[in-house]
């Protein structure tokens, strides 16, 4: 009898069980459970998901003091009542074994020990304070993953700190600083009514925004054309019109072609850059010879099909975009700084901003504060310890966002003696873990972290656990951006869970660091007041938020074709940086080759993306998600199948990958959707923390391969400048 | 009397696996046990690739095989013609395991073969089942067939449709669009 395969599943329902995730239900049978739920009290809360950065708005559903089940929120516009399997699987965290359930003391190498929150608080105000009266506030770090309230500017306001990092070097630094340059700010695309929608380096399937996909694929069933540019198939190359693989790291020479073919056939729109653009001639000037054909051989692309995307996109225009991409392109290259600007200039020669099916600001709104409490002295700022925005330098970074990548050196220099790391994880995220394991020798290490994560076990002298996302109200966010929306939206998370006694809301951990520090009143509010000042110039009402859970301002960002003006020196979108120029580079961007090329029979550029079920390293202790990747072989590195051949590779087969800085053993996915220059890798596994036993052990990250290196230009960590050597049958 | 049945067009799914973990969720699950999952078929040479992404989960058959051979009548189809199993009748015997050409049974920690039955509490009282109400692609259209007014006849005009494993005339409730790919 012909059977449907279900291969893989009958696999894995032999692995091991993990009994403590198992939920109580489980013992009921189906009709008895679906009873259980009609007779309990089910509660219904809103919150936002911690997935990913895209905090779509959820329902939490709770039965006798138990999660049930998270819903989409269906007025939220980054999931429209939808939800990634991340989504429902990172709820289940709240009862993960990997939680750290009460504040730390490390007493030895990987030994630590349980201490009071009141122990916690003076010893760490103590040393903080003799640190800061021996060295100076400045040598103080905070460092988070950021795009939420952390309440660390305050503290640092005081101590004359100026060094408050984020992740974003490690991610997408180079689009937000490069448009922030060029256009002052970030443009979002209207996938409801393009015509003709290009993707480059940009997976909407495996980066998940739920409610893109749900507009993408609604788009093309309206007859918009999909094209996907990746070296590998990804998920959105599944429904795309075309897959077109490109050479790893030379994207930025498919844009010049693009750009090239737009300009030497007239396809532009002439008016737009005359009207609102600076510094084409000087981009043209040094561009001109940068024809189609030059791009075809550097990328391997045709160059009539580099024509043909040029063609198609002017054909549709207005009503056809260049994605502005996300983390893909803009932290990996030696020329991620370039690709974002020739981003920017494409979708400025189709003259889509402001237009129906092209890119939009994001529509955004301001919250109240709490009234001020604290009315002390405020030390004058220190520079910042990375050296981002200071002169000689990193003066093109943004301050305020930072090198995350390089606080050992910091540490190393004196220029950092204590570390205080919120919800964040850089010996995981990123390069070099064995490099970033130095942090531990800072005076004082903090980490606030929900479960045991690498950072906590292997650098901090205290762990203070915060409670669960499930576990607490915080401080509402603007829902905006990244993908095109009329109207800012107001969301918040409430406390739709109880938190156990050891683990507690960052306020409250903030408020007893401060105050053992010796800033009594630092924080002079509480959750609830400060929601209730945030909402109050718009009107709003906690209550009325708590109901919703979304609430939708009025429309503030349509389509137009007059009062167009960007927040620039000069009103108009800035070809030519006068930045950069001051730092002695061109204004405008051209040709850079990428850093490192493979050239052995053995040598691969390592690059790597999101698996549509795992959130990078946000996921990988869930069970639910974890047995997904048993069941798909998600840890497997994927290489190209003639590649593989010439190697004597075949599908499973254990290899050793080298980099400059690391050997590690990997088993190979053998696939023909990649192309052969590249070895791919998810974002996702490389657990190292012991007492993460669901992730543990599992597969290897990228990051272990790469050195911790720093563009000079927006200070990215160029994640896939990486040469690795493949040998059969690993060390 | 409703009848019950899905429309899933697989050419929209890139394969997030939202609908399995939803499903655990909604049901109390295990991590190991999940009663739908994604049948991925990738064909072509590099560069010209195709992949189809198959979202698999019991069939409510109209004629269904492990109704057939249950001993016990443990399992039976209900007027609305879901799929059922009575886990006080089952004596685990596997038979329909056997029997079920989809695969679409996994036993429990009852030792009870359950699968997929179409969220048949919440869908009575009008909800939707939490794998069509989740999917960002909108691939799956839950419906009654006898309601000109469901969602699933919107969904099923003007289509060509498929179903899985027909020479096994197990008539299932669940429809696929042909496949473009």
């Amino acid at each position: 009898m012909e059977k449907i395969s279900r291969r893989s599943f009958l696999k894995i329902a032999g692995a091991t069980g993990l009994a403590a995730t198992i939920p109580v239900t489980l013992k009921m049978d189906f009709q008895a459970f679906a009873q259980s739920v009609q007779d309990a009290e089910v509660t219904r809360v809103p919150s936002l998901c911690n997935g990913c950065s895209s905090y779509c708005g959820v329902w939490v559903y709770v039965k006798n003091g138990r999660l049930w089940k998270v819903e989409g929120n269906e007025t939220h516009m980054k999931n429209r009542g939808k939800l990634c399997a991340r989504g429902h699987g990172i709820a289940y965290n709240v009862y993960d074994p990997g939680r750290v359930t009460q504040p730390m003391k490390r007493v030895a190498e990987d030994k630590f020990e349980p201490i009071s929150w009141e122990q916690a608080f003076q010893e760490i105000g103590t040393k903080l304070k003799q640190i800061v009266e021996e060295h100076g506030g400045d040598k103080v770090l905070w460092a988070c993953h950021g795009g939420k309230e952390t309440y660390a500017q305050k503290f640092l306001d005081v101590i004359g700190s100026d060094n408050y990092i984020t992740h974003y070097a490690s991610c997408f630094t180079a689009k937000t600083n490069i448009w922030d340059k060029m256009c002052g700010g970030m443009y979002n695309p209207d996938f409801d009514n393009a015509k003709y929608m290009l993707f480059v380096g940009r997976n909407y399937a495996g980066g998940i925004i739920p409610a893109a996909m749900q507009r993408i694929t609604t788009a093309k069933e309206s007859g918009s054309k999909i094209v996907v540019v990746d070296p590998r198939f990804c998920e959105l190359a599944t429904i795309a019109d075309e897959w077109i693989p490109i050479r790893p790291g030379t994207d930025l020479a498919l844009f010049l072609g693009i750009a090239h073919t737009l300009i030497t056939e007239n396809l532009y729109n002439r008016e737009f850059i005359a009207n609102f653009t600076y510094g084409f001639d000087e981009f043209w000037m040094y561009n001109q010879d940068f024809s189609a054909e030059k791009a075809a051989e550097i990328t391997g692309i045709p160059a009539e099909k580099i024509k043909e995307i040029a063609r198609e996109l002017a054909l549709n225009a207005p009503q056809a975009f260049l994605d502005p991409g996300y983390h893909g392109l803009h932290a990996h290259y030696r020329n991620s700084n370039e690709t974002a600007m020739l981003n920017v200039i494409i979708n400025a020669l189709l003259g889509n901003f402001f237009q129906k099916g092209g890119l939009f600001p994001a529509a955004t709104t301001s919250f109240g504060q709490p009234e001020e409490t604290y009315f002390g002295s405020k030390a004058e700022k220190g520079p910042r310890a990375d050296g981002a925005g200071v002169a000689g330098e990193y003066p093109l970074v943004e301050p305020g966002r930072g090198i995350c990548q390089r606080i050992p050196d910091m540490i190393e220099k004196g220029r950092v003696k204590a570390v205080f790391i919120y919800s964040y994880n850089p010996l995981r995220s990123s390069p070099d873990p064995e490099y970033q394991k130095k942090i531990k020798n800072a005076d004082l290490v903090v980490s606030i972290p929900v479960d045991w994560n690498e950072t906590s076990f292997y650098t901090a002298d205290y762990i203070l656990p915060e409670s669960h996302y499930l576990e607490r109200t915080e401080h509402p966010k603007v829902i905006n951006g990244n993908i095109y929306w009329p109207a800012a939206q107001v969301a918040a998370r409430f406390k739709a869970l109880e938190a156990g006694s050891g683990n507690l809301d960052l306020l409250d951990i903030m408020k007893g660091i401060t105050s053992a520090y010796g800033l009594e009143n630092l924080y002079g509010f509480t959750k609830e007041e400060e929601l209730k000042a945030a909402l109050g110039p718009l009107g709003l009402t906690p209550e009325e938020l708590k109901e919703k859970g979304v609430i939708e301002l009025r429309q503030s960002v349509l389509p137009k074709t007059t009062d167009i003006a960007f927040n620039t020196f000069t009103s108009k979108i800035e070809f030519s940086l006068g930045s950069w120029r001051k730092e002695g580079y061109l204004g405008v961007p051209t040709w850079v080759p990428p850093l490192v090329e493979p050239k052995e029979k053995n040598e691969f550029r390592l690059i790597h993306g999101k698996q549509p079920w795992h959130s990078h390293i946000m996921t990988t202790n869930n069970p639910y998600l974890m047995a997904i990747t048993a069941e798909k072989k998600g840890t497997y590195m994927w290489m190209n199948a003639e590649r593989a051949a010439e190697l004597g590779i075949a599908d499973g087969d254990t290899v050793a990958v080298s980099s400059e800085i690391t050997t590690k053993e990997v088993q190979v996915k053998v696939t023909q959707g990649l192309h052969p220059e590249c070895v791919w890798l998810p974002s996702t596994y490389g657990t190292f923390s012991p007492k993460l036993t669901n992730g543990y052990g599992k597969g290897v990250n990228y990051n272990d391969f790469i050195p911790a290196r720093v563009d000079s230009k927006t200070g990215h960590v160029m994640g896939q400048e990486c040469i690795v050597k493949i040998t059969k049958g690993g060390r | 009397m409703a009848r019950y049945a899905m429309f899933i067009d697989q050419n929209k799914c890139t394969g997030c696996n939202a609908c399995r973990v939803a499903c655990q969720m909604q049901w109390g699950l295990p991590p190991t046990l999940n009663y739908n999952w994604l049948e991925e078929c990738v064909e072509g040479q590099y560069p010209h690739l195709t992949r189809l992404i198959t979202p698999v989960q019991c069939q409510h058959c109209d004629n269904p095989p492990c109704e057939e051979v249950c001993p016990t009548k443990a399992t039976y189809r209900t007027e609305e013609g879901v799929v059922l199993i009575d886990s006080k009748k089952c004596i685990g015997c596997k038979y329909c395991m056997v029997a079920c050409p989809y695969n679409a049974r996994m036993i429990n920690e009852n030792g009870v073969p359950e699968k997929c039955r179409f969220c048949y509490e919440y869908v009575r009282n009008g909800e939707t089942p939490v794998c069509v109400s989740t999917c960002m692609c909108n691939v799956r259209v839950f419906g009654d067939l006898d309601d000109p007014s469901s969602p699933i006849h919107a969904a099923l005009a003007d289509q060509e449709l498929e179903q899985l494993l027909p020479a096994m005339e197990t008539n299932p409730r669940i429809f696929y669009a042909k496949k473009r790919r």
